[in-house]
């Protein structure tokens, strides 16, 4: 269909209207998006109006092979790895298992739904601080309740290891509720039908999950899993609150920030490593880019072999 | 008869895991909001010598302690101003985007929409953006942070697909009465996509509200800060005083709990639109 508003002297009103928003879009969000990899190139600081000199990709050189710095850097990257792998593990199984709970005909699933799902809204601040009150060594609720076991902890104030695992557990904590919900949705969209023909021919419920309800749910399970996956690699809302910018906790994003930024926001602008921020920007980028495309990769072939 | 009372009591037994399951969990959902609650009431000795205990005073005392100490209707202020000024630039240059997408009204729709497909996939445009604001002077500067949100791509692509549903037929009525372009969109279509609308305004609204990284990198005068980084500096000050914190965070949690009452149907819709489909 045409465009038939006004005269044809009007044609031009969609592109001029369009023309501001496309704009910010450019300046704002693609621009920059693109230009990370330029700044990556240079040693751009945080100096206003600083010459940038162009260093080829001393950047990546430095932060993959050089000295100490660059193996805490690997030591991060590994990190961000096994904090994807477990929040996405743990978040995407529990999702779906909640998802199927609060499916079924019962009464006060509403209520369980919306109590999941409230983190969602709170944002990192305030899950981050409710957490470190819950977690408070000192006799809080969490060091009772392992009190009642014999055991101990310092919880966010323990081995960084131990620390790691509290806000993997407060992340999926966080965002399990999201997974859950498109779960539900996926859920919704299959036809009761179809449930009703298994039970007359007497499927067991293990029988009715894998032949009927896994293979329909792949649209929300193609799309949970990679928004995890993407998630969790690029997530640290959450230690920055939690535990702030600390050895042995740090994930590549919080690396990016604290290098590009400071540590602290009390320090001045031109210790900020910016180009080479960058450079660890494109990093993170690419190890998304990389495990993002492997992950649709396999699920596009599984959703071709079961949907046809 | 006797298979039918079978049948009724596996039900009923996987009633009761099915509630078990839901209920330690949904202990582990409200324990921790709880456990705000119960401190925001307490004072700060009776804290110390038992934190889960009770609260027994009932003393609302910290609640105006922490709004009078935290600069908090300073930074609600600019929160709000932020959020509002933010999703309103966005939501209504989005729509003069997205309709004549949808409508293919422009050439190359198909490639517009992809342009912001892609965005989803793009590295973080964290220093470049920096750069940018730091060299157009709008560092520390609410207007340089307001611009930071007013783009959004994902909510692009839910209003272009919402638009698709309206029937064309009604673009080819107005036009034969003569209805302007301009007038059209902002007077029928509008009104016609308001479910969409509503659930981008409000997945953008939460998203500046609850930001933290932007306000801690952008704004360095106190004047400017928002709620979230206020309650950041505000833990920094009185972070061992936990009666004190817990009222501060309190504060700023019911009203979003409540706000997350009424909305939350819009923000489910934003999170799952096109995640069904794929």
């Amino acid at each position: 269909m045409y465009y038939q508003f006004g005269s044809k002297k009007t044609k031009w009103l969609p592109y001029l209207l369009l023309l501001p928003g496309l704009l910010f879009y450019f300046i704002i969000s693609l621009g920059p998006s693109i230009a990370t990899a330029f700044y990556s190139l240079t040693d751009a600081t945080g100096i206003k109006g600083a010459t940038v000199n162009w260093v080829g990709l001393a950047n990546y050189r430095e932060f993959l092979f050089m000295g100490r710095a660059s193996a805490d850097n690997l030591a991060a990257l590994q990190r961000t790895l096994i904090f994807c792998f477990a929040v996405t593990l743990i978040q995407f199984t529990l999702g779906l298992f909640i998802a199927l709970l609060v499916n079924q005909k019962l009464k006060g699933t509403n209520l369980f739904r919306t109590i999941y799902f409230m983190p969602v809204i709170l944002g990192a601040v305030i899950q981050g601080l409710m957490w470190r009150l819950f977690l408070y060594p000192l006799g809080g609720p969490a060091s009772k309740l392992l009190a009642l076991f014999g055991l101990s902890s310092e919880f966010l104030g323990g081995q960084p290891s131990e620390a790691f695992a509290w806000v993997i557990f407060i992340q999926i904590w966080a965002n399990m509720g999201t997974t859950m919900m498109i779960f539900i949705a996926g859920l919704q969209t299959i036809p009761s039908e179809m449930y009703e023909a298994a039970t007359i021919d007497g499927a067991s419920t293990w029988q009715v999950f894998r032949n009927i309800t896994w293979p329909l749910l792949t649209p929300s399970v193609n799309t949970n899993l990679l928004l995890n996956i993407i998630g969790s690699l690029q997530a640290w809302q959450l230690f920055l609150v939690l535990v702030g910018y600390r050895n042995g906790t740090q994930v590549l994003g919080y690396l990016i920030y604290a290098t590009g930024f400071g540590q602290t926001s009390g320090s001045t602008s031109s210790s900020f490593r910016q180009g080479y921020a960058a450079a660890a920007s494109i990093i993170l980028f690419l190890l998304v880019l990389v495990i993002g495309m492997s992950v649709q990769y396999i699920l596009q072939r599984r959703e071709r072999r079961i949907l046809g | 008869m006797i298979s039918e009372a079978k049948v009724h009591k596996k039900i009923s037994w996987g009633k009761i895991g099915s509630y078990a399951v839901l209920i330690i969990l949904a202990l582990l959902y409200l324990g921790p909001l709880f456990m705000l609650v119960n401190t925001s009431l307490k004072t700060m000795p009776s804290f110390m010598k038992d934190a889960t205990g009770l609260a027994t005073e009932f003393k609302l005392g910290n609640f105006v302690e922490a709004w009078n100490k935290a600069s908090f209707p300073k930074y609600l202020i600019n929160s709000v101003l932020y959020t509002v000024s933010a999703t309103f630039i966005y939501i209504i240059t989005a729509v003069f985007i997205a309709f004549p997408i949808a409508r293919k009204y422009i050439k190359f729709s198909g490639v517009f929409l992809t342009l912001f497909v892609i965005a989803l996939f793009l590295p973080p445009a964290l220093i470049p953006q920096f750069q940018l604001i730091l060299n157009i002077g709008l560092y520390n500067n609410p207007i340089g942070y307001i611009m930071l949100f007013i783009v959004n791509p994902i909510g692009i692509v839910i209003l272009v697909n919402y638009i698709k549903t309206v029937p064309r037929e009604l673009d080819e009525a107005a036009a034969l009465d003569g209805c302007g372009y301009f007038r059209f969109v902002w007077s029928i279509v509008l009104p016609l996509i308001r479910p969409a609308l509503a659930t981008v305004v409000v997945m953008h609204s939460i998203g500046i509200w609850n930001e933290i990284i932007a306000p801690t990198i952008y704004l360095t005068n106190k004047d400017y800060y928002p709620i979230t980084r206020g309650l950041i500096v505000f833990q920094g000050v009185y972070g061992s005083n936990w009666p004190l914190l817990a009222a501060a965070v309190l504060l700023l949690t019911l009203p979003m709990l409540v706000l997350f009452l009424v909305l939350q149907r819009y923000i489910v819709s934003g999170l799952t639109a096109g995640a069904v489909k794929g």
